[in-house]
């Protein structure tokens, strides 16, 4: 179990656009370096993100679906409410997961036959994926509900119409992965004890970025001949920018928000599928403002990724010294040059360069630069290789007799209650 | 007791304390809550952990390069409802450079220095959109005092700021002086006699998310002059003040 920390570093130009407005309808900037860039806020590239995982990945497909949870549950439940008999706390915890998936839970008909001593737990009729934050959620419901194991409280508790709906709402999946990864925009209270596993840092142009505005007249298509001249006039701002673009994801932090599945064999499978997504999700992004005005379409020119096992490092510093436009005009290249003497500097300045794991993956005679950072590979290979990569760090490691583990911890991590 | 210094840079840092509901403010400097929250995250303290012993340390912050204050409009949809939630601002401070520094038992102090090596959850200024552009560690802790150390610090601002700060002091025809002056901002001694300058309700007693509970903490502003270093920046003579009258060739009056 080492500690596993990836770095993505993203440079993306998007041409006349206003992806990001505040209330005036100027695309958003910042000063940084002393003059002014374009800025695309970190909540406006995470929505975009979360909109793509839903194409991106079903969580009925994160590989680790069971109909045992049931059996996990119960246990969750005993962990809340310790003096509950094992029987009881699965009848329990088969009343709440009917009631919030609305699925049927039965015993498995071979296993029925087994002594009364020794009941086998009820199983939902198809395969489900719940996280680690659902099952809190759901086994705080079931002790809330069942007090001291009485089934029938916990059904008069679930025909109250908000713990119905509280708890239905608990197990809509789709927001499972998104919450293990970006915590809750707008917290409930089940979700207050959730933090988020990925940093997003407001996006900024790696050089000066003035505003430009756009005068418009739209012609009402019924005017006469006696009434001619616009129907409206108006103006959008708009800008174009060369973005830096950076993230952090802290994997540990993910698996334990997510939960590992019930697939012995692959415990890391549900983090592993996590991880993919969220790198295609936000690599292939963009968020949507005033898209249908500017069809700003565009993808990444360079993406970097590092693991990293001690802290997430941003290249931000590199660009802080805005970049000047090429002989010709771009500011690719010059960002692609300063990454490539900046990267290398700054690791080894602060003793980071102990051969962290890289991948480059990046488009055009412009990016050139930067292949010394890491291995070429396209977007496919970087999915398969991080997600590798990532499973390989988090596997348990076959128990030794007691050797310390290769990363030595700091601050023993304190107990959360 | 032990200090241990950090350095709070990054494009955009966002330091509340009086900071809810639709209007999320920033103070002008890093702020104990802040500064607390971020080292009792590297330790992988949860929100509802304790924090007495951390409150308790004495914190002190450096005002190495202002930055100036940036506004952000924000709009938010419930996820499940897709509700639209009320509009909210919040503020950064863009481009500014911190030095904070916090001092206390020798043992503590080296454990968070260790854990901001490897910090259990990810280190961010004051929010998590604002991950920090320099590493926040800048040495291991040291032996001393809190303020003597904040006023020893070097100076951490960037280079295009020591520029423009140099070339004000040009326009006006003046040599740039070789230190500079910066705000300190320290733990108001309990001292009934001295008010403190500033009143924050900064202190940090429990992060818990369900009741956030912070206390008032004296604050007493003071300022210390650090030198720049020599050969940061190649100096040259300062030019001439400017006299555009200089350049004129005198002629007589014409008499005819």
């Amino acid at each position: 179990m080492n500690r596993t920390i990836l770095d993505i570093h993203i440079l993306q130009t998007v041409p006349p656009s206003n992806l990001n407005r505040d209330d005036t309808g100027t695309p958003k900037s910042a000063t940084y370096g002393g003059v002014r860039r374009s800025r695309v806020s970190s909540q406006a590239w995470k929505r975009a993100t979360r909109e793509a995982f839903g194409e991106l990945l079903d969580s009925s497909e994160l590989g680790i679906r069971t109909k045992k949870v049931v059996e996990v549950l119960a246990e969750r439940v005993m962990e809340l409410d310790s003096s509950l008999p094992l029987a009881a706390a699965q009848a329990l915890a088969a009343e709440t997961i009917t009631t919030a998936t609305g699925s049927k839970v039965a015993v498995p008909g071979r296993k029925s036959k087994q002594d009364a001593e020794d009941p086998a737990p009820a199983e939902s009729t198809y395969l489900m994926f719940l996280s680690n934050r659902q099952y809190a959620g759901l086994a705080a419901m079931t002790v809330e509900g069942g007090k001291g194991g009485d089934l029938q409280a916990l059904k008069d508790y679930f025909k109250v119409k908000e713990n119905k709906a509280r708890a239905k709402q608990l197990v809509l999946t789709e927001h499972s992965v998104d919450i293990a990864l970006f915590g809750r925009m707008v917290a409930d209270s089940t979700d207050l004890n959730v933090d988020a596993a990925a940093q997003v840092a407001h996006a900024l142009s790696v050089h000066a970025v003035e505003v430009e505005s756009d005068y418009y007249t739209a012609v009402d298509d019924k005017n006469t001949d006696a009434e001619t001249g616009a129907g409206m006039i108006g103006t959008v701002d708009f800008n174009s920018a060369t973005l830096y673009r950076y993230a952090a994801l802290d994997v540990n932090r993910l698996q334990e928000n997510l939960g590992a599945g019930h697939d012995d064999a692959r415990p890391v499978e549900p983090t592993r599928r996590a991880v993919a997504a969220f790198l295609e999700g936000f690599i292939t992004s963009l968020p949507t403002g005033k898209i249908n005005t500017f069809g700003n379409q565009t993808l990444p020119a360079a993406v970097i990724v590092k693991v990293r096992s001690r802290r997430p490092v941003s290249y931000v510093a590199a660009f802080e010294e805005p970049v000047a436009p090429s002989k010709g005009g771009g500011f690719l290249k010059g960002s692609c040059k300063r990454l490539a003497a900046f990267v290398p500097d700054l690791e080894a300045s602060f003793g980071l360069s102990g051969g962290p794991e890289g991948w480059v993956l990046r488009v055009g005679k412009e990016t050139e630069d930067l292949s010394g950072l890491g291995k070429a590979v396209n977007l496919p290979e970087l999915l398969a290789e991080v997600g590798d990569a990532v499973a390989a760090r988090l596997a348990p490691e076959p128990s030794e007799n007691g050797g310390p583990d290769g990363g030595s911890s700091g601050a023993a991590p304190e107990s959360g209650a | 007791m032990s200090v241990l210094l950090l350095r709070l840079a990054g494009p955009l840092q966002s330091w509340g304390s009086a900071a809810r509901f639709t209007r999320r403010t920033t103070e002008n400097a890093p702020t104990k809550s802040g500064v607390v929250g971020l080292l009792a995250a590297a330790q992988g303290r949860r929100r509802d952990a304790d924090l007495s012993d951390l409150a308790a340390l004495e914190f002190g912050v450096r005002i190495d390069q202002p930055g100036s204050r940036l506004r952000d409009f924000h709009t938010a949809h419930h996820s499940d409802t897709l509700k639209s939630m009320p509009l909210s601002e919040r503020f950064y401070l863009a481009d500014a450079v911190f030095v904070a520094g916090v001092s206390g038992e020798a043992g503590l102090v080296q454990r968070l220095y260790e854990a901001l090596l490897e910090p259990v959850f990810l280190p961010y200024l004051g929010r998590r959109s604002c991950p920090p552009s320099r590493p926040v560690t800048i040495a291991e802790p040291s032996e001393g005092e809190l303020e003597q150390a904040l006023r020893e610090a070097r100076w951490e601002a960037s280079g295009w700021y020591r520029d423009k700060r140099t070339a004000s002091f040009r326009r006006r025809g003046q040599e740039a002086p070789d230190d500079v002056r910066l705000d300190l901002l320290l733990d108001s001694p309990a001292d009934p006699d001295r008010l403190p300058d500033i009143t924050l309700r900064d202190l940090p007693m429990s992060f818990d998310p369900r009741h956030r509970r912070y206390g008032l903490r004296g604050v007493r502003t003071t300022e210390t002059r650090v030198p720049i270093e020599p050969g940061a920046r190649p100096s040259s003579p300062p030019p001439p003040p400017h006299e555009p009258t200089s350049l004129l060739t005198p002629v007589t009056p014409r008499t005819d």
